[in-house]
Order: C-alpha cells, then structure tokens, then sequence
C-alpha cells in the first residue's frame, strides 16, 4: 500500500483553507501517527484517503491510482476508516449484522465472513456479543464494534480517527494489539491521535500537522526532539519524556524504564 | 469536518428586528388574501425579489420562489381554470375541455397569496438566527418552554441533515454505494433512517436533560436571553407601515367588496 499526496489542498469554503498544500507518502506497513491540535486538519487530511473528501487542489494518489477516478464505497476494499464517533455508523440489529455488512458489500463469499467474523471478534473482545444489538454495548465496546466492522472488510490501509477517545487502560491494550496485528499482516495503520502517550508506544512514525500544513514527520524520536517545534504546535510530550528533556537527558525517551536505561548509561559515561 | 454556525446576515434585512419579520409576513401575506384580485400579491412578490436583493440571498430565493412557483402555477391554472364552477367567460377551446378566464384569475390570485406567504417567510428564515428569533419571542412575553419548542423544532431538519451526511460518510467508507442510480441511491438510504431518528430522539432526551441541570425548569425568575436582540428606529418605521397597509389593504377590500370602490379586475370570484 503506497499513498501519496502531491500538494494537497482542500477548501470547505472560500476564505476556509483546511489543507494548505500537503506532500505526504504513506508506504509500508510501519504504523503512521498523525498529531497535532484542534482544527489542524488532521481529519481533513485522512478523509482524503479514501475518497469522502476529494482535493480542492494538488492530488491524492493510491497505489498509483488517482483517488478521483472511484468512488468512496470502491476505495473502501482498499483503505478501511473507523469514524471518531462509533453512533454515526452503526445501524445495524446486531454485532454479527455489523460485521458482515462491508465485506457483503465488496462481494467477500460466505465462508471467508463467516471465518473472519469469529477472528475480528476475537480481535476485539466481542466475541461474547456477537448477537447484541450496538445500542447495547458500552460506549468501549461500540468503538471495537466500528473498528471490528471495518478489519472485517480486510482492507489493505486502515485509518483511526481518536481510536482512544473514552478508552480505558484494558481498551488501550487492546487498541495496540489490534495495531501490531495489522502491522503483522504487512496492513497501513493510520491513526489520529491526542493521546502522546499512546502515540509514542504504538507508533514508530509520527507526523504533526498545524494549520493544515505537515510540521514535523519522522521516527517518534525525532519528531519528540524538537521541542520548540512542538511548543509552537501546542503539542505535550508525555510527562517522563518532558521530565528527561528538562534534565537535559540527550535521548528521548517515552517509558519509564527507557528513562531509566538513559539516566544509567549517562552516569556510567561520566563515571 | 468543521461544524460552522450559519453566518449573520449583515445586511439592512439581516439586522431588522425578528419581531419584524414575522410581522411582515403576516402583514404582507394577509393583505394578498384580503385584496380581492390577484395585482397586489404580485406587487408584494416583486418587492420581495427587491428585498431577497438588499438580503443578498437572491440566487436561494429564486430558486425556491420558481422551483414551487412554476409547478403550482401550471397545476392551478390547469384545475381552475378547466373545471371551476365559477367559469363563464372561455379564454381558450382545448377540444376536451375550456380554459376559462374567472379559473384562471382564481388560480393567480391563489398562487400569488402562496408565494408571499412563501417568500416572505423564506426571507425571514435565511436572515434570522433562530436563537436571535427565539430571544426575541421571550422577550415580547412568550414562555421560555414554548421559545426552546420553537428553537429546539426549527433546528432539527439542518441538525438531521449534517448527522444524515456523515452517516453517509461513514456507510459509503464501508463499501454502500450511494452515487450509482436511483435504485441504489434508495437502498443507501433506507440504513440511514433508522441512525438519524433514533439519534435525534436521543439528542433531544440528552438536551432536555442538559437544560435541566441549568436550570432552565426553574419558576419565578425572569430569565435573561445570552442573544441580544436590538430594536431600531428602523424596525419601529417598519412595524407602523406594515400596520397601516395592513389596515389599509383590509379596509380598500371591504370598500371594493362591497362596491363602494370600483374593483381593478372585475371578475365572478371572491
């Protein structure tokens, strides 16, 4: 899977620059990180990869394949999307429905959604609920509902809006096996994220975006580096990296035992 | 995607009182189906162009003026004019049947009323804010409940329609192709309804329930509007010549019904 963005723009409205001339390649399967604050044009920028949104200027290109030339509903084998907020897009009477609907729709035969069923729902803890009605599950459960629906359509790049918003510590675990699994079936991982931490645990990538325009894109030790950068972009780094940057540690380090690890290796240096 | 309120209507229309506007609706409504023939409806129609001009909202308001105006007319004209009983005098022989003149102007004068009533309202709907409307409304005495019914009823087809377009969003993200034919723009739809009513119900309960915790149930205490709303000298100018054409359209109409004045258009309607 390869997107690229030549000179991205995209314009809600005359005086409304959303996406101020984007160059962006998303390749591989190494998850990719997109941070940056409010209105910064981060959803903007993502709806752009499969279609629900088409440029106002420059292009999106997937595989190779310009984005205009099919629509969102033909992109969707090609790159899944998992909404910000799971009531916009369940509709269905049950878990099951959910789940089998996207890949329905792409013409997936009977037996592989009936085998990818059991697998996703394991994935993503419902397998207990599979004939619960959405409205039914927690507010946790729904958003691995969104997320499962959108796995089973196997598609090659999968896109994350806020997948952490209202998760607790469990739902956050599961999250990140989600990603590595994805990761481990050589998929694109795409994910929209306020969460540092989160980010820098799961993501090797990381791009900032600011006033529709990328910032910052880079290894997550990069990116963490240029403190001023991030200032400027109102971003926080986790508080153990912050606290390492403070004590003028040279490394970057996002855990408490890497914190750890740096500050020894320091003061054997000096030693 | 960004949510954005509609924007103010700056204009001189946007800045009238929204007291203003529903009493020129009625006003000027009123007086097309107080006025015995079809002349002043028409008047009152082309000044409403005028005004749809000063508002800037013109290329809306034709589109709706003619997109119902036109079929309404032809439908009217055909009903009327054919096969009212009050036809004597025949414009046209059409072989199965006769377009008749007292129909036709029937039908004018009815589609002419419709127009006013639905021009005049549509102006006033794409230049007021509907909470300015609502501020208003309680201040001039309507109750604080009746005012958020008003607000709460008129903000629930936009608020459907956004939900409505990223559900479509999110559905056509899942491989539901809605930009095929007719046929599968329907079968898109159908999914979608069930989504938007269920959620809008929610929405409301949770509304209510916010307006709750605020207070907003709580009697006697005059509650004060966030909106501002100003009253000018030009909506009390305005106010008074609606009035009086009012008044004085309803008392010219008697006269002409009555034969006191002879009528424009002498014709065997009412």
């Amino acid at each position: 899977m390869r997107i690229e963005l030549k000179g991205l723009e995209h314009a809600y409205s005359k005086t409304d620059k959303a996406l101020d001339g984007v160059d962006l390649v998303l390749e591989g399967s190494e998850p990719v990180a997109i941070i940056g604050q409010n209105g910064a044009g981060k959803t903007t920028l993502v709806k752009h990869f499969n279609g629900i949104l088409r440029p106002t200027g420059g292009s999106v290109e997937i595989n190779g394949v310009d984005i205009n030339t099919r629509s969102t509903a033909e992109w969707s084998r090609e790159v899944g999307y998992v909404f910000q907020n799971p009531d916009d897009q369940l509709f269905l009477e049950s878990v099951r429905k959910e789940f089998e609907f996207g890949p329905r729709q792409i013409g997936m035969d009977a037996d592989t959604i009936a085998r990818r069923v059991n697998e996703v729902a394991e994935l993503t803890g419902l397998s207990k609920k599979l004939d619960v009605h959405p409205f039914d599950l927690t507010p946790t459960e729904k958003k691995f509902c969104t997320i499962g629906a959108v796995i089973m359509m196997d598609p090659a790049a999968v896109i994350f809006d806020e997948p952490t918003c209202g998760q607790d510590r469990s739902g956050n675990a599961r999250l990140k096996t989600i990603i590595e699994r994805l990761r481990g079936q050589g998929k694109l991982c795409i994910t929209i994220s306020h969460d540092m931490k989160f980010v820098t645990a799961n993501f090797s990538r990381v791009i900032v975006m600011c006033h529709g325009t990328v910032l910052l894109d880079g290894s997550v030790n990069e990116v963490f580096a240029q403190t001023d950068i991030l200032r400027r972009s109102f971003i926080t780094p986790p508080p153990i990296t912050r606290v390492a940057q403070g004590a003028g540690l040279k490394e970057t380090v996002f855990t408490v035992p890497a914190f750890i690890n740096a500050i020894t290796k320091e003061r054997n240096h000096h030693g | 995607m960004p949510h954005h309120m509609p924007a103010m209507n700056t204009t001189v229309i946007g800045r009238l009182n929204p007291i203003t506007k529903i009493v020129a609706v009625f006003s000027l409504g009123l007086s097309a189906l107080a006025w015995p023939d079809f002349t002043l409806g028409l008047i009152v129609v082309a000044l409403l162009f005028v005004v749809s001009f000063m508002a800037h909202i013109q290329k809306d308001f034709a589109k709706i003026m003619f997109g119902f105006g036109i079929p309404v007319t032809v439908m009217l004209m055909f009903i009327q004019g054919m096969y009212s009983p009050k036809n004597k005098t025949v414009l046209l022989d059409l072989g199965f049947s006769q377009l008749c003149l007292e129909g036709v102007l029937y039908a004018a004068k009815v589609v002419v009323s419709l127009l006013v009533f639905l021009g005049s309202f549509y102006i006033m709907n794409k230049t007021t804010y509907v909470g300015s409307m609502v501020a208003a409304l309680t201040a001039v005495g309507l109750n604080a409940k009746v005012g958020y019914l008003v607000l709460a009823s008129l903000n629930v087809v936009p608020q459907m329609q956004r939900r409505m377009a990223v559900i479509q969003e999110a559905q056509s993200a899942r491989g539901l192709d809605a930009t095929g034919g007719m046929l599968s723009r329907i079968k898109a739809y159908i999914p979608l309804l069930g989504p938007v009513v269920l959620s809008s119900l929610t929405d409301a309960q949770e509304r209510g329930m916010t307006l709750e915790t605020r207070g907003f149930g709580i009697t006697g205490v005059r509650q004060t509007s966030y909106v501002k709303v100003d009253w000018n000298t030009m909506d009390t100018v305005a106010n008074w010549v609606l009035g009086i054409v009012l008044l004085a359209v309803v008392v010219v109409s008697i006269l002409m019904r009555i034969g006191v004045i002879p009528m424009l258009i002498t014709w065997g309607g009412v």
